[in-house]
């Protein structure tokens, strides 16, 4: 039968779980829809981060950027290798059975 | 996209119809297409007074008297009659259409310049958000002035311009502020510009920007003055120290500003220490004299901190086309009064900035939405077409992108907002009509309004009037086109030498 709301993840596992279906003699193993919920923390938002629009529009936005180009392509090239985002973890290291 | 052309079809469409997000405008003004000013009026009997233009909210119309002295306010209003019987349409119009005063209700009529001061017609800025206008009012301009501190030669006098700042609801003169022994260059309103409640009046013979603020209350409140000084507290540091500048005669703030602003760019171009002296006396001591001659023209604001100000030379100064001459344009914060970008005329870079982001460039505020749609290159695939088909003919790209940059900095509200110059819906013939508001030489043939998505199908013509074919040749005449930024209705003023003014009115019948 299948949920009403399919087969879409959650972040709590216990909601849906109230759900009857319309059916009664529907079978009790099929009662509980499967629920998906993250076994990480690492996509979650930082906790004090706060979206707004830049006050600079996209014109002044290029004045100021301009510049700052023409400066970069001074560095040397083995500046650029040092990863940027050390943050980041690749991802067959932390693939989880779990669906 | 409406499905139908049928008008009732799109009523009933518009009903179920969602568009597309932020295009909920662009799809309604599908109904001008419609809606189309039509029928035409000939030679009404209006007063003699200059028309200038319609309000941007449509709410009313300014003209100036003959005598240009005084401000007379009309509101618009539409024609009304009934008629009996079945067949109305076949109906001609009654008699008082022809009357000026059906279309228009004189609001006041204000004196606003005394006995030598003449009202410059060209001049008028609307702020929409309080329904305030900004006139100006000028004496006779004088070429040979005497120099005086801080003056520079070159550029001509006029003993005292003075903005009014006018409530137009009810005509009351709120404030003031003149300018004396000074030159502000007020045709087509290209010496100031508005943004939001802020003004930026460009005193050409002083070289300096008066930054203004409107307030609620309607007073003119100075916020800064940028030129000899950038900051507030210039003056007085400069004072302080009057003993040690004492003659010695120091460049003006901006020009300092500017000077080490170039300094440091052609500095940061060489990364080579040694060639690095040999590159700045190329680039920047050679031409040394020439950065300091230059005098600062035309400015506008970009945001609430900045401005893009035009550089040039003396010889150019109060001319409009600038082809020969080499210009300049900066970009200057207010708040940190450094100079952020500099540009030559000729430059590459700023004509690709002025192609994507031509909207920037005329910096609409949030608070007025219709002037977002008006079509510009930046925002309109068929303007795009034409001037890369222009950029695609010419020969000599530099002397393209100098012919593109004239059109900056920007002039403030010379463009009518209404939907009929919108080019994703008509095609018209730009050297006749435009959405700018300028006087064109009038042609016979009436103008053509054709609607873009279905190709060669006419929508409607504006045809000036009849012709006043003279025995003694064609008499030259001059045409200008007042549109309503959102009614079918428009005026177009024919003037001919030594003949009266005519008006005719297009409106939907």
């Amino acid at each position: 039968m299948g949920s009403l709301l399919g087969d879409w993840p959650s972040y709590n596992p216990h909601n849906f779980s109230q759900l009857r279906p319309a059916d009664p003699s529907a079978q009790p193993s099929k009662l509980t829809p499967v629920t998906y919920h993250p076994t990480h923390s690492r996509t979650l938002p930082p906790p004090n981060q706060v979206i707004s629009t830049e006050t600079r529009n996209i014109l002044l936005r290029q004045f100021y950027q301009k510049p700052e180009e023409k400066l970069r392509p001074k560095r040397a090239a083995s500046d650029n290798l040092t990863p940027a985002h050390g943050s980041k973890q690749l991802r067959g290291a932390f693939a989880d059975g779990s669906n | 996209m409406f499905r139908s052309n049928n008008l009732a079809a799109r009523v009933f469409e518009r009903q179920i119809l969602t568009p597309r997000p932020g295009a909920s405008v662009n799809l309604v003004r599908h109904f001008y297409e419609n809606l189309v000013p039509s029928c035409t009026i000939y030679d009404i009997d209006c007063p003699d007074h200059s028309f200038r233009k319609f309000t941007d909210d449509g709410q009313y119309l300014v003209s100036f008297s003959r005598n240009h002295q005084d401000l007379i306010v009309y509101r618009p209003t539409w024609l009304s009659f009934s008629c009996e019987g079945e067949d109305c349409d076949s109906h001609s119009l009654p008699q008082k259409a022809k009357r000026f005063d059906s279309f228009f209700t004189q609001l006041y009529c204000v004196s606003l310049a005394s006995s030598n001061e003449f009202i410059c017609k060209d001049f008028f800025l609307y702020m929409e958000s309080h329904q305030f206008g900004l006139f100006a009012t000028s004496t006779a301009q004088s070429h040979d002035a005497p120099t005086t501190e801080g003056a520079i030669d070159g550029v001509p006098s006029i003993e005292r311009i003075t903005f009014y700042l006018v409530r137009l609801e009810d005509g009351v003169i709120l404030d003031e502020k003149a300018f004396c022994n000074d030159f502000v260059n007020l045709a087509q309103s290209m010496g100031v510009f508005l943004y939001e409640d802020l003004l930026c009046i460009m005193s050409l013979r002083y070289q300096t920007i008066h930054i203004l603020q409107i307030r609620d209350s309607g007073n003119l409140v100075d916020v800064r003055n940028i030129g000899i000084f950038c900051r507030e507290d210039d003056e007085l540091f400069i004072n302080s120290h009057a003993h040690v500048t004492q003659g010695t005669s120091l460049l003006s703030g901006i020009k300092q500003r500017l000077l080490s602003f170039i300094f440091r760019k052609t500095w940061n171009e060489e990364a080579d220490p040694t060639l690095r002296v040999q590159h700045l006396k190329k680039k920047f001591y050679f031409h040394f004299q020439d950065y300091v001659d230059l005098i600062m023209w035309k400015v506008q604001f970009l945001d609430r901190h900045h401005l893009l100000i035009k550089f040039g030379s003396v010889d150019g100064g109060v001319a409009r086309s600038t082809d020969q001459q080499p210009a300049f344009f900066a970009v200057y914060n207010m708040e940190t009064t450094e100079i952020v970008a500099f540009y030559q005329n000729s430059s590459e870079e700023l004509y690709s900035l002025f192609e994507q982001f031509y909207d920037y460039f005329h910096a609409n505020s949030r608070n007025s939405l219709h002037a977002s749609f008006i079509s510009s290159h930046s925002n309109n695939t068929h303007a795009l077409d034409q001037l890369w088909c222009i950029k695609n003919k010419t020969n000599n790209i530099s002397q393209f992108v100098k012919k593109m940059m004239t059109s900056l900095p920007c002039t403030c509200q010379s463009q009518s907002p209404s939907p009929y110059f919108d080019l994703s819906l008509f095609r018209y013939d730009e050297k006749l009509i435009s959405a700018t508001v300028r006087h064109r030489h009038s042609t016979e043939h009436p103008i053509k309004f054709i609607s873009r998505r279905q190709p060669n199908i006419l929508k409607f013509k504006i045809k000036p009037g009849p012709e006043a074919g003279g025995s003694d040749g064609r008499p030259k005449r001059i045409s200008s086109f007042l549109f309503h930024p959102y009614l079918p209705f428009a005026l177009s003023i024919q003037q001919t030498y030594m003949q009266p003014t005519v008006v005719n009115i297009h409106f939907r019948r």
